[in-house]
């Protein structure tokens, strides 16, 4: 039986994840109000990023921040989940799989969690 | 096995930041206890240790003996999910953990399983970390603690790489709840110790092309472990494609613990091991010999839709939106009472082997997603 944990326990990610939840600073508001140019793939082309990521959100808590992480993650789909912020010639460029990402069908799981609010989805 | 206080940390919330446990409070009101815990003995741990490995077996028996004799009809589960729930079976698809809630009557030494988490258990970091860390906190020395989550873990990733069909496992669970990211990122971290190459997709954003699930940059999903419901997957538009899609992506948990979650699974263990020390009675219909028993929906989470009756009359119950699918009446348990409430013991299975303990309490005899979490010593 191994009852007993060592003493030399590593996380290499965990921290990140209250990092990315915490809820952005004055100075972030600050930038988040400056011209930005993005694009989800090096062989598209830039684009003025037209709205700002942290509004918007109806969620609680902590969403505005998680919003930011998804921010600069390719979101792409025609079913509602590409980030209206990103232009769609930023997109995907010449890059057949990100254009087939963002040709894929997305949200056909989750519904029920987004029918309910609560802080886990788990027992 | 009883409680006992310590003089608390004025910066606990603090040092559990630190370690990346964000939600601690919930509402106000906290989840996380830092100034009281359990002290248990080494031969409560080794009970403990002892049931949940031998109860893992039978649950496994009892997923061979529902398929062989396809008795699904109490389970509600869909009937066009069942060729893959019995193919992931068949293949011996991956299985990393799962949870048994245990009642505890330590005097009697009484052990007596209340339901087992097996798709979608939570509290796994508080358990695996956050404790051993609490431990160090205040007991550096001459105190152990029924915990080797971590390394098992560790271990369980490392022995299943092999037997993974994508080069990359992604990790998946919905947006909007630190609970599921913070459990999701914790097994991503230690599937990453064990060399395994990870991404992380929330479940909404999990595409289909026609031929194949791909995550946010079009790479097809061929392993990916999911903190999301079964029952709710299997209800959602993705469904179908679950059951055709032509690379047979593995999920994990696989489908064949729909069985193990739904509470149908406790009438079932019972007719296959009756009287079996850690088990408590259990029907699909209400029967007339027992006078105090608990109601549960099959499919239900976090002590929702429970109805306590005491000689017949409920003397407690919780709301939610479950219930539809049928009920399971359990014999009632006796839970450790103290002064702080009503508690119960979670137990982990982590590849095969139980790991790990942690103890849940409440003001009321029903556990449910306010339940406090409170960590654990074993004292030499």
């Amino acid at each position: 039986m191994r009852k007993t944990a060592t003493n030399s326990i590593k996380l290499v990610l965990i921290t990140s994840v209250l990092a990315s939840c915490a809820p952005p600073n004055d100075k972030e508001n600050a930038e988040s109000k400056q011209r930005v140019f993005m694009r989800a793939d090096s062989t598209a082309a830039y684009t003025e990023v037209t709205g700002n990521y942290t509004q918007g959100h109806s969620g609680g808590g902590m969403g505005s921040a998680l919003l930011w992480f998804m921010a600069f993650r390719h979101l792409g789909g025609g079913f509602g989940y590409a980030n209206n912020s990103l232009h769609p010639q930023s997109v995907a460029g010449t890059n057949a799989a990100k254009a087939a990402a963002y040709q894929a069908q997305r949200g056909g799981f989750g519904r029920n969690a987004a029918s309910t609010t609560r802080s886990s989805y788990g027992s | 096995m009883q409680v006992k206080k310590v003089r608390i940390d004025p910066q606990w919330q603090s040092r559990l930041e630190s370690i990346g446990y964000g939600y601690h409070t919930l509402d106000g009101i906290p989840y996380w206890i830092d100034d009281y815990y359990y002290e248990i003995r080494n031969r409560d741990a080794d009970l403990i240790y002892k049931a949940t490995n031998e109860l893992w077996q039978m649950c496994l028996d009892a997923v061979e003996y529902i398929i062989k004799n396809k008795q699904y009809q109490h389970f509600h589960i869909p009937p066009f999910i069942i060729p893959h729930l019995e193919r992931s079976w068949h293949n011996d698809d991956p299985s990393i953990y799962g949870r048994f809630d245990f009642s505890y009557d330590a005097i009697n030494g009484k052990l007596k399983m209340l339901e087992f988490n097996a798709d979608t258990p939570t509290s796994l970091f508080e358990t695996g970390i956050v404790q051993w860390y609490w431990k160090n906190h205040y007991f550096p020395e001459l105190t152990d603690q029924f915990n080797s989550i971590h390394e098992q873990l560790i271990k369980s990733w490392t022995e299943l790489k092999p037997y993974l069909r994508g080069a990359i496992l992604h990790f998946s669970c919905a947006k909007e709840t630190l609970e599921d990211l913070t459990n999701v990122e914790y097994l991503r971290d230690t599937a990453l110790q064990a060399g395994i190459d990870t991404k992380l997709i929330y479940i909404n954003d999990i595409g289909w092309t026609g031929s194949s699930f791909v995550d946010l940059e079009g790479e097809p999903i061929l392993s990916i472990f999911k903190l999301y419901p079964w029952e709710w997957m299997a209800q959602e538009e993705f469904a179908v494609h679950i059951i055709n899609d032509p690379n047979e992506a593995q999920w994990i948990e696989p489908s064949w613990k729909m069985l193990l979650s739904n509470k149908a699974i406790l009438s079932i263990l019972w007719e296959l091991f009756p009287n079996h020390p850690h088990l408590l009675p259990a029907y699909f219909d209400e029967p007339a010999h027992l006078k105090h028993f608990v109601k549960k929906p099959i499919l239900s989470r976090e002590g929702a839709n429970i109805e306590m009756y005491y000689d017949k009359q409920m003397i407690y119950h919780t709301e939610g939106e479950y219930g539809e699918e049928g009920y399971v009446y359990q014999e009632l348990a006796n839970l450790h009472r103290e002064d702080t409430g009503f508690s119960i013991i979670g137990s982990w299975v982590i590849g095969q082997e139980a790991c790990g303990i942690s103890f849940r309490e409440s003001d009321m005899p029903i556990t449910t997603d306010k339940s406090r979490f409170i960590p654990h010593i074993i004292r030499h």
